[in-house]
């Protein structure tokens, strides 16, 4: 049974080994605004000059999820982009079969929604928070008149969607360039690890993924999930201590994936 | 059902004309004309690889190019550029490295706006960007929906056998 959480309690994770949700822990400090936002720096978007800066301030709100929560869903009309400013969002998307596919984590910086708002189509995912997150909640037009004013902020939203379009390419070469489910998973792992360990040697991360999510990220079932990183460990590929995989044979995964 | 579904966001998203997307007054009109280049490709020639820097947006004057992706020794066909289409909007508006290798299929042109001529552009008309940053949503739109054509035939059911696909 997952045990509820407060907004802001900290963040569920996973014990990799088992499956199993673990206690709660490292507490955020939300920002109170954009402009007093210590993290806005680190932010891909948020990271804009003061004027920019004092405007963007001004509009949406800010608003805080709990686990679980869905921001928005596949087929909605898309009224609002969402910058995420704590906290971590799955974003997937549903065949009518009821398939999932699990396309990417989203963090702190990330934009969602802005495709389908900038094409003005329906949303093409789901987006449901897998821990506690603070989201900043634009309204479309607002958010297309802050671009019209901004030539960072458009440059930055280019920048969003240039990765939003590369996540969509990372989908389907994941699926389609590797020919087995040992392979997709391998290259998942590499991805968060590259992703976590930000140019340092050792290839760490935690997560805050069930085998389930896990499988519907790499395209097959729970129960090879569990049975693969079972491999991985037995073979010392990887190492799973609680919620933490670290991966000490990059090489032996690398190979999986051609 | 779902492949209808599909083809009819398709359609809802398809490129604008390219008349419409480069719309802009005289002064920007003349300075992107000034600067595009003309380049001519034979059958199998390489315009840019997979990772390597973006030089600018590309715009298909003639000839059948093919976008590929690759990793290690695995390639995968994404499709084709034909004449009329808008190259690599991702990578010139966004990080300016190219996502995926385009090679030419039959002997043709490319018109290349340099990137320093865009971001003059951008400055001098700020709704140009506007529209190729909406195009450019339009492309991830349409990538969601091919990659979901895809998907919708790989994916297994949950609780099928453990056996790798």
């Amino acid at each position: 049974m997952i045990p509820a959480l407060t907004p802001w309690a900290g963040t569920l994770y996973f014990n990799l080994t088992s499956g199993e949700p673990m206690a709660a822990f490292h507490s955020h400090h939300p920002p109170e605004d954009c402009i007093n936002c210590e993290h806005r720096h680190l932010r891909m978007f948020c990271n804009l000059t003061p004027e920019a800066l004092r405007d963007y301030d001004g509009i949406g709100i800010m608003m805080s999820h709990a686990r679980g929560a869905k921001l928005f869903s596949e087929g909605d009309p898309a009224r609002n982009v969402f910058v995420i400013c704590f906290g971590q969002v799955k974003i997937s998307s549903t065949s009518r079969d009821g398939k999932t596919m699990i396309l990417k984590i989203a963090g702190p910086g990330d934009v969602m929604g802005l495709s389908a708002v900038l094409a003005n189509v329906p949303h093409e995912v789901t987006a449901e928070a897998i821990e506690p997150c603070q989201v900043k909640t634009v309204r479309k037009q607002e958010f297309v008149d802050f671009l019209g004013r901004h030539g960072i902020a458009s440059m930055h939203a280019a920048q969003s969607l240039s990765g939003e379009y590369l996540t969509v390419f990372h989908d389907a070469k994941r699926l389609a360039l590797s020919g087995s489910a040992a392979g997709r998973l391998a290259r998942l792992l590499l991805d968060w690890g590259r992703a976590s360990a930000n140019g340092k040697p050792e290839i760490r991360f935690t997560m805050a993924l069930t085998h389930e999510e896990i499988a519907n990220m790499a395209g097959t079932s729970r129960e090879t999930v569990t049975r693969l990183l079972n491999q991985f460990r037995r073979d010392q590929w990887i190492t799973i201590k609680g919620s933490s995989l670290t991966i000490v044979k990059p090489d032996q995964l690398e190979r999986l994936t051609a | 059902m779902e492949c209808e579904a599909i083809s009819g966001r398709m359609d809802a998203v398809a490129a604008r004309p390219l008349a419409d997307l480069l719309e802009c007054p005289p002064a920007t009109g003349n300075l992107l004309n000034g600067s595009a280049q003309c380049i001519d490709f034979d059958g199998g020639e390489i315009v840019f690889r997979q990772s390597g820097t973006c030089r600018g947006l590309y715009l298909v004057v003639s000839g059948l190019f093919q976008r590929r992706t690759e990793r290690l020794e695995t390639r995968l066909t994404l499709g084709p550029a034909r004449a009329g289409d808008l190259v690599e909007l991702s990578a010139a508006l966004g990080d300016g490295h190219h996502t995926y290798t385009l090679s030419a299929q039959t002997p043709g042109s490319m018109l290349l706006l340099p990137m320093e001529a865009l971001n003059q552009a951008f400055q001098s008309y700020p709704p140009l960007r506007m529209r190729l940053l909406e195009e450019l949503a339009r492309e991830v739109s349409r990538a969601y929906n091919t990659c979901r054509l895809n998907r919708t035939l790989r994916v297994r059911p949950h609780g099928s056998s453990a056996t790798p696909a």
